[in-house]
């Protein structure tokens, strides 16, 4: 893959623009309640040399978020693919318990929180509300994923004398894996949004989301914004890993994943 | 058309003798509910022959194949190979379908090589098999290629490869040029011929294509509208390479379509039943 500068170029600018911008609104309005992005800058160079008013380091506080949502989205994605797969490639299953199932899609996890703050303290307590968040893109997509396996190319397998277990493996998960993929990335988008909301909630001294909260009460606007563009950074990092391996694996596709 | 030009002089395959038992022994009826779709459908293929079977649309061809290849069980009835209930888990059968059927996360050597790896063979034979074959259907330099980097004509030959590249017992070939384009279509039929001259196998090819029947076949097999069953059984005798454009070509052609055509009268409507 040969990296295209122009793009690249054009983004820059547009970036450039956007703290000009900024910078300009700032100067105009020139109220503290309106920080301009040098300043997003100093507080940025504050937190992460000398850490938080307790001391606590930017990087502590980023790894805890992140950790939390590779644990939940991992667990998402271990649940999701295999359940996901079985419900689709036996539908009556699913369709016997979809009653059971469809409503809690419609749970946001955040609203899970009340109930996690009784049941759960420390990681399991955000793993927990991630796992939730990320669960149902992975189930969903994958579910859906099976039903285009082509019934020809299961049948490539089943004239040679091929078990169920090579169609599952050689048939059904290379057509679903673009699916299970492509979930994977809405669930992590899904994972970000709950831990900021579950950090916010409380019940850790650590997190992007904890961070965020404490320099509230202090009306210290600009370290807020910097734990924000922090939150945005490593979620769009995470999507930009999730979208290599997408292309390294799919090769095959005629499609281009945008 | 223009068939006989580009034929090599090969020379036509002898079946084995008339009154040995057939490599491939057919004697089935077949029903869904109330719906008969096949009545007694009863035949045998020599080894190393190539038969065509023809018929209306809603003959239940699918079915047939679907049943010719063991995995479907007739309602009646059984299809033999070598004297043994046809099993894809135990004989070699190969399948080339009329949709599109190369496993588009493969590439064009993985596809080949899919039955080959299902069956287990060895990694060195399989390398020389796959070799050999993508040789015979001029796929060389394009191993690497997925199925969207290739022409319809080009993955329709990666097929009818993956099916010749396994020893394959029984060759079905289900109106595998279909969609293709009349010049494909005539180029790949010859190709099919030559590969069939090279690598002897017994192949079963279902057509609506008269025209095609007659040029590929050595012998045609009519069926019926549903319930289908035998109509003609023709022998084809005419010395390959074939000329489309011969008297006794088109006196043969002309009388398997006659058949067709009173099959079609005498089916009536049941002839559009799916």
């Amino acid at each position: 893959m040969t990296i295209k500068m122009r793009p690249i170029a054009l983004n820059l600018l547009s970036l450039a623009v956007f703290a000009a911008v900024w910078q300009a609104g700032s100067m105009a309005v020139g109220s503290p309640f309106f920080p301009a992005p040098l300043e997003i800058v100093r507080a940025f160079l504050r937190l992460a040399a000398s850490g938080d008013t307790q001391g606590t380091s930017l990087w502590i506080h980023s790894w805890a978020s992140l950790y939390r949502v590779l644990v939940g989205f991992a667990a998402g994605v271990l649940l999701g693919v295999p359940l996901g797969l079985l419900m689709g490639l036996y539908r009556n299953v699913y369709a016997a318990t979809r009653s059971v199932i469809e409503p809690f899609r419609f749970i946001p996890p955040i609203a899970w929180i009340p109930l996690a703050i009784i049941f759960f303290s420390g990681l399991p307590r955000f793993a927990f509300l991630i796992f939730l968040g990320a669960f149902f893109p992975v189930f969903t997509s994958t579910l859906v994923g099976v039903q285009r396996v082509e019934l020809v190319h299961r049948k490539v397998a089943l004239v040679y004398g091929a078990s169920r277990l090579y169609v599952l493996t050689h048939i059904v998960v290379p057509t679903v894996l673009p699916d299970i993929l492509a979930g994977m990335r809405i669930a992590m988008g899904a994972a970000w949004l709950t831990i900021v909301a579950a950090e916010l909630a409380g019940g850790t001294n650590e997190g992007l989301g904890r961070m965020m909260l404490n320099y509230s009460e202090l009306l210290k606007i600009p370290e807020i914004i910097v734990g924000m563009i922090l939150i945005g950074l490593i979620g769009f990092v995470l999507n930009e890993i999730l979208l290599l391996v997408e292309r390294y694996l799919f090769k095959w596709r005629w499609q281009v994943t945008l | 058309m223009a068939l006989a030009g580009d034929i090599v002089n090969a020379p036509t395959p002898v079946a084995a003798s008339v009154d040995s038992r057939p490599k491939v022994e057919v004697d089935i009826s077949h029903r869904y509910g109330a719906l008969k779709v096949h009545e007694g459908v009863r035949f045998g293929v020599q080894e190393n022959e190539f038969l065509c079977i023809a018929g209306p649309s809603g003959c239940g061809k699918t079915t047939l194949l679907d049943i010719l290849c063991g995995l479907l069980a007739p309602s009646v009835g059984q299809v033999l190979i070598d004297g043994e209930r046809a099993d894809p888990k135990r004989h070699n059968i190969s399948f080339v379908f009329q949709e599109p059927s190369t496993l588009p996360w493969l590439t064009v050597w993985d596809n080949i090589a899919t039955g080959l790896r299902i069956k287990k063979q060895p990694e060195a034979q399989i390398d020389a098999m796959v070799a050999d074959i993508i040789r015979t259907v001029n796929l060389t330099g394009f191993e690497r290629y997925y199925p969207h980097q290739i022409s319809g004509g080009m993955k329709q030959r990666v097929a009818i490869a993956r099916a010749f590249a396994t020893q394959a017992d029984l060759v079905l070939m289900d109106e595998p040029f279909v969609s293709l384009d009349q010049p494909t279509r005539e180029r790949m039929q010859q190709e099919v011929l030559d590969i069939w001259q090279h690598h002897k196998r017994t192949i079963i090819f279902v057509t609506h294509n008269l025209e095609e029947a007659v040029f590929l076949g050595d012998r045609v097999i009519i069926l019926s509208a549903k319930p289908a069953s035998i109509v003609a059984d023709i022998p084809i005798k005419l010395q390959r390479p074939r000329d489309p454009l011969s008297i006794e070509f088109t006196a043969l052609r002309a009388h398997c379509v006659r058949l067709l055509q009173e099959v079609h009268v005498k089916g009536g409507g049941a002839a559009t039943a799916p």
